[in-house]
């Protein structure tokens, strides 16, 4: 690095000392970079592909450059296909199950940290416990428990199913958060005669960085759930989300490798930006969160 | 957000006092003893409790407590969906699945899965995270968009992709190796037991990294600055603070981390199903996948001797993750020393 400013007569270590972190980019930038290729690659694979001819695609290899702009395949994409459809369908159970989650598991880490009730203590036992139970291990029961309340094959199933496995976490992270509020801000409250509604609406605010982890933390587990919607709607594949429609593409004796592509590209986008724009929020988020 | 007042207050509640607590809030999280907060709940607010717990209770109970029952309660019949359970065949279900090889085998490969991902993906990703906490470093934003990207394609739409590009005839692996002169461009990963369960693991490594990475990251981050400035007041090099401050400080965190990717990992599912398939034959089966063949996968439907197999497979995770409590202990008593 030969930047003027560094090769001033102060002191030569001075100057050792500044260019250390321009060196230090010279080397990890370049490594980072290849690295980076790497892992984009399938998505760099996935976009070009989109705008391929089937022939193209076929004989392309690793190619990146298509090779030709053909915008066919998103319409095949979106309306054959039924992408549309599916991608409705993800929205929908994304965004609902995250609320729902939020919703739950806020209010009752909220009264599991600051009240004393019976069977408190057994209850936040049973949360822990519970924590690592495999999905797939409980899918019957509950697919039988969806079925008996005659919601199998219908969106609310799904969203039910979806919403209602997971959470032991994101109770724990609340508990945690809120029993870390000081006494001092509840006295506060009452003092003002702040009933229990409204003290809670005082508190939740500052619980920001653990909603924040809980939504982007659900909103992708939900975005990318597979097996939930896959068993609950066997029987319904205009209710399917786009991970388990995307399989349609795959069962007929060929596929359609380009329609696929434009799909895909259509998908990830939306959530592509979701991230860019919340990613601070999640990393600063989680960081408070396993603070407690 | 705002604490407007209502009512009368007392004098001594001047207009400060009001954002004095929030602010403490903010700053007082850690170390305040959870119980010193909470408070018997009263008249009218016995009914908010109530009201409060019923949304998570319901669900809790209907998705998760009733499951675990009902799956012991079902893995003793022999029963295909149709009216309730009837048959009671006792311990059949569970003689019959510890003598089915593919049940284990299914074990087998999920054990490796897990053990596999996590063995490359923690230490990489520390290491990523490390490398992208420098201060020095340039472009942290774009960088870590790009590691985080693979997360947002879902699962099974990946093991499609990975599919075309690691097929055989035409696949990019294969025409960039065949480019490179190193094969003759008709590898076929998915052909063997052992390629095939390596490219499982690799697959989800890759998806899944940028989340391990951003969970490093925010354990990092919660590494208090004064202890690096201490450290280099005392002429401390990189490693020694990396070696004496960083690792033991992120120690409990890490264990809680270690604990999500092995029981994320074992639930491995849709990568299978869109990439392998259980394939070549049976061999790259795992237990959910099992599972999911003998519930939903083929007439008749087989519930009862799928539940023996969840319930088994459960106490497995079970076992495998609180065989880390004792470290999990010790974890949180560094974490009491160090007053994190």
């Amino acid at each position: 690095m030969s930047r003027p400013e560094l090769r001033t007569p102060s002191a030569p270590r001075r100057s050792v000392r500044l260019s250390r972190p321009a060196r230090a980019n010279l080397v990890a930038l370049p490594l980072l970079i290849v690295v980076g290729l790497v892992w984009v690659y399938p998505f760099l694979w996935i976009v070009a592909g989109a705008f391929k001819t089937q022939n193209g695609l076929f004989t392309g290899g690793a190619s990146l450059i298509p090779d030709q702009w053909n915008f066919d395949n998103f319409r095949r994409a979106w309306v054959d296909a039924g992408f549309s459809r599916y991608l409705f369908n993800t929205v929908l159970y994304a965004v609902a199950s995250t609320l729902i989650e939020l919703f739950k598991s806020a209010l009752c880490g909220y009264v599991l940290a600051r009240y004393e009730f019976p069977g408190r203590k057994l209850l936040h036992r049973l949360i822990v416990a519970t924590l690592f139970v495999p999905v797939a291990s409980i899918i019957i029961p509950q697919f039988v428990l969806v079925d008996r309340l005659g919601l199998l094959n219908t969106r609310a199933g799904v969203v039910l199913a979806m919403s209602g496995a997971a959470g032991a976490l994101y109770v724990l992270l609340f508990v945690g958060f809120f029993s870390g509020v000081p006494k001092d801000l509840f006295d506060a409250a009452k003092l003002d005669g702040a009933g229990f509604l409204r003290t809670f609406r005082l508190v939740l605010p500052l619980a920001k960085p653990v909603i924040a982890v809980v939504v982007i933390f659900q909103f992708i587990t939900n975005w990318n759930e597979f097996n939930i919607p896959l068993v609950f709607t066997l029987g319904q594949p205009d209710l399917q989300n786009l991970a388990v429609g995307m399989l349609s593409f795959k069962g007929e004796h060929s596929v359609d490798w380009t329609g696929f592509a434009a799909g895909m590209t259509l998908s990830v986008i939306p959530m592509l930006i979701v991230f860019i724009f919340f990613q601070s929020y999640f990393v600063r988020g989680l960081a408070g969160a396993t603070k407690e | 957000m705002t604490l407007a007042p209502t009512g009368p207050r007392p004098p001594d509640a001047a207009p400060t006092t009001a954002a004095r607590p929030r602010r403490a809030a903010f700053r007082s999280r850690p170390g305040r003893p959870p119980e010193g907060n909470r408070e018997r709940a009263r008249g009218r607010d016995r009914l908010w409790v109530a009201a409060f717990l019923g949304p998570f209770l319901l669900l809790y109970l209907g998705f998760t407590l009733w499951p675990l029952i009902a799956t012991v309660y079902y893995s003793f019949f022999e029963w295909s969906g149709t009216g309730p359970p009837e048959q009671f065949v006792g311990g059949d279900n569970y003689s019959r699945l510890l003598g089915d090889p593919l049940f284990w085998q299914a074990v087998v490969n999920t054990l490796l899965f897990a053990i596999g991902t996590t063995l490359i993906k923690l230490p990489l990703s520390l290491l990523a995270a490390l490398v992208m906490t420098r201060k020095w470093l340039r472009a942290k934003k774009a960088l870590r968009t790009v590691f985080f990207a693979p997360l947002i394609i879902p699962v099974a739409m990946a093991g499609l992709v990975f599919t075309y590009l690691l097929n055989p005839s035409n696949g990019a692996l294969n025409s960039a190796l065949h480019g490179l002169g190193l094969t003759d461009g008709t590898t076929d990963v998915f052909a063997n037991r052992w390629t095939a369960l390596l490219a499982l693991i690799l697959i989800s490594v890759w998806q899944v990294f940028g989340q391990y990475m951003i969970y490093w990251m925010a354990a990092l981050q919660n590494v208090p600055d004064e202890l690096y400035e201490a450290a280099a007041l005392d002429g401390a090099s990189e490693w020694q603070k990396l070696t004496r401050i960083t690792l033991p400080m992120i120690r409990p965190v890490a264990v809680v981390i270690v604990m999500l990717a092995l029981v994320n990992a074992m639930h491995v599912f849709g990568l299978v199903v869109t990439l392998t398939g259980g394939g070549p034959g049976t061999s790259t089966y795992v237990v959910s996948y099992f599972i999911y063949r003998q519930a939903f996968g083929s007439l008749p439907f087989a519930y009862g001797y799928a539940s023996a197999a969840a319930l088994l497979f459960s106490v497995m995770a079970f076992v495998l993750v609180t065989s880390q409590g004792l470290f999990v202990r010790r974890a949180q008593r560094l974490r009491k020393e160090y007053g994190v």
